[in-house]
């Protein structure tokens, strides 16, 4: 090997590693989204909104007098189909993906032995956790983006669409209400970012994937059980999934922002915490997979 | 693992940050700068002086009177049928007493307010805009409108200012009288907002009221929170407070209300106001009724409600009569801060005393 082929080698190791936070995360972007597993959740989220539209639309002989009160609005106008989708999935769908994504990201690599190989190559632990936990985020904003999206599109199919009525009584012109579905799909991912960082956490535990995919729902579906009981509600405040359904608070006149600012705050304490915790057991494991 | 016991020095420093940050926050507000000494005299002048009839806000309600959560309960007689008119009255009566809620409000000047009750993915709104009086409730699609007589412009707004801390607090200010102890506590911080902490004190043994805090402005003497104690407890029976408040002119537009497509309009005259007690306390349909008889001074006032209703409806109620206990002489409602006693001959007696006091009164 000549002296000049070693120098261009090391440059080229070098632009490597210089771009390798972008570069990583856009194939780690890549490998996710070129999953069959992932388009198959984004279109079960999608079919969530259609199936209600199509539900509503066959049985539209009047108000059901159960649920939210958003079902039978959507009749009215198909705007509100994203954001009936959304209240419908929220508690349940949508912390089911985003559990099989968080908690698939370094487990899954584990079970396949690939993670040996992502550390081989200059790839630090803390990089490799910072950018499967991004990745995470984008999954959680595709995820809102599908439903709001696929709702917005069936509603515009089956429904008038008009000027719409806030919970305040006020009526918004299209546009307006359109940015109000995508402002509510914004909170709805950042709702989720805090369970992502505990899957994150949960999936460097384990070398099992679907065991931690299984713990990060199972934990989601705990938060909402004790939201709901009275004898823990000094644990109320603190529980991930507190403010998770407070997203109707953009839907009144004028938007009250507290619930946005409280979950945000909410969820950027899970970030750190989780992932503070999620780094000292990734940092000190012994990678033998 | 020696070598890597560093590595989760993050794991145990981030609880310990978020939870700086947590009370830090909450020591920030409660450090602001305190206002001017004042005796209780000058607190009480300014809160009487106060001018601020045009504000927006949001306002925090709690009440903790030891009454039972009889949400479920309301849910379940509420859906059943027939009846359900009746126990939904008697529903939002009681959600007051013991549920906790957020309201905002946008106030400007005498004749233009607007009340939300902010309910899960819901909102029940109070508009009145001149003349025009608008009572909507999104749960289910329904408004309701009155007009107000042209000769109402100063008449009371009951359903606007009524819920702020403002006009909680006028009610006591007004009524300090011999009967109580005004003192002045340390300075606190309510909605951002540097604040005299005014304690009223009942001079008196037999009330139910330990005492009533009373948070009001140092800049606009505007009351900005309203806390009841009840005897023999340390956490406020009913709280009311602003969590935000500006004393900006609101938006035009949220006055003006038209209520949207396929909203069910009930259109309700307001009775006249010749017809109406001079008080203006009264329900619409007062007049039918007798009026309420008055005993005691102060803190120690008991109201009378002569027989007039049937007792068996009230006291048949299964949501009274798992709120009621079974006493000598009728049925009696407790809580922490209010009695109220139902006789078997269909008197009603209330007031912020205990039961004994309302037997008595009953006896007379």
């Amino acid at each position: 090997m000549s002296s000049s082929d070693s120098t261009a080698a090391g440059l080229d190791a070098r632009r490597t590693t210089r771009s390798l936070g972008a570069g990583f995360f856009a194939s780690e972007l890549a490998v996710l989204f070129r999953r069959r597993r992932t388009w198959a959740m984004l279109l079960a989220l999608a079919a969530v909104p259609i199936l209600i539209a199509v539900a509503v639309r066959l049985s539209s002989s009047g108000s059901s007098g159960r649920g939210p009160a958003f079902i039978d609005s959507i009749t009215q106008n198909g705007l509100f189909v994203g954001i009936a989708g959304l209240t419908i999935a929220i508690p349940l769908f949508l912390p089911l993906t985003v559990g099989v994504v968080a908690g698939d990201s370094i487990a899954g690599e584990a079970n396949t032995a690939t993670l040996r190989y992502l550390l081989v190559s200059p790839v630090g632990r803390i990089r490799l956790l910072v950018v499967k936990y991004l990745a995470a985020a984008v999954f959680c904003l595709a995820a809102t983006l599908t439903l709001s999206i696929a709702g917005i599109l069936i509603g515009i199919a089956l429904f008038p669409v008009g000027p719409a009525t806030l919970l305040s009584g006020d009526t918004v012109s299209i546009g307006d209400s359109l940015v109000r579905s995508l402002l509510i799909a914004l909170y709805a991912t950042v709702s989720l970012l805090g369970l992502s960082a505990i899957g994150l956490f949960i999936s460097t535990l384990t070398d099992a994937p679907v065991g931690a995919m299984a713990a990060t729902v199972v934990l989601s579906i705990v938060a909402q059980v004790l939201d709901s009981l009275s004898q823990t509600e000094w644990l109320h405040p603190w529980l991930f999934s507190h403010y998770w359904l407070d997203f109707a608070d953009l839907l009144r006149q004028p938007i009250e922002w507290s619930s946005f600012g409280q979950n945000a705050l909410l969820q950027l304490g899970y970030v750190v915490v989780f992932g503070a915790l999620a780094y000292g057991r990734f940092s000190s494991k012994d990678i033998l997979s | 693992m020696p070598r890597t016991w560093h590595r989760w020095i993050p794991a145990a420093a981030a609880p310990v940050v978020v939870g700086a940050v947590v009370l830090g926050g909450v020591f920030a507000t409660s450090a602001s700068a305190d206002p001017a000494e004042k005796t209780p005299q000058q607190v009480l002048e300014l809160a009487a002086s106060s001018t601020v009839d045009t504000f927006s806000g949001t306002i925090e309600q709690s009440s903790n009177l030891g009454l039972p959560d009889v949400s479920g309960l309301s849910g379940s007689t509420g859906s059943s049928g027939s009846d359900s008119s009746d126990s939904s009255d008697l529903s939002s009566a009681l959600e007051l007493l013991t549920a906790s809620r957020t309201l905002r409000v946008y106030i400007d000047g005498p004749t233009q307010s607007r009340v939300q009750i902010l309910d899960d993915m819901a909102e029940r709104d109070a508009i009145r805009n001149g003349d025009d009086l608008w009572l909507y409730d999104s749960s289910d699609s329904t408004a309701v409108h009155s007009t107000l007589p042209a000769d109402a412009s100063t008449a009371p707004d009951a359903s606007a200012e009524s819920v702020t801390p403002a006009e909680l607090a006028t009610r006591f200010l007004d009524a300090v009288d011999p009967s109580t102890d005004v003192t002045i506590g340390d300075p606190v911080t309510v909605a951002g907002r540097s604040a005299y902490d005014l304690i009223l004190s009942p001079d008196s043994s037999t009330t139910l009221v330990s005492s009533v805090e009373i948070a009001v402005d140092a800049d606009t003497g505007l009351p900005l929170s309203v806390d009841v104690f009840a005897q023999g407890s340390s956490d406020a029976a009913f709280h009311v407070a602003f969590t935000s408040l500006s004393l900006d002119t609101p938006s035009a537009d949220l006055f003006d209300f038209t209520p949207p497509a396929g909203t069910d309009v009930t259109e309700k005259a307001l009775p006249n106001r010749d017809d109406a007690p001079a008080d203006g306390s009264a329900t619409p349909d007062a007049g039918t009724h007798p009026e309420p008889t008055v005993t005691g001074t102060g803190w120690d006032t008991i109201v009378e409600l002569p027989a007039g209703t049937d007792p068996s409806s009230l006291t048949d109620s299964p949501m009274l009569s798992q709120l009621t206990t079974s006493v000598d002489g009728g049925h009696v409602l407790q809580t922490t801060l209010l009695t109220v006693l139902i006789t078997d001959d269909g008197r009603v007696l209330a007031g912020a005393v205990p039961v004994e006091s309302l037997q008595a009164a009953a006896g007379k």
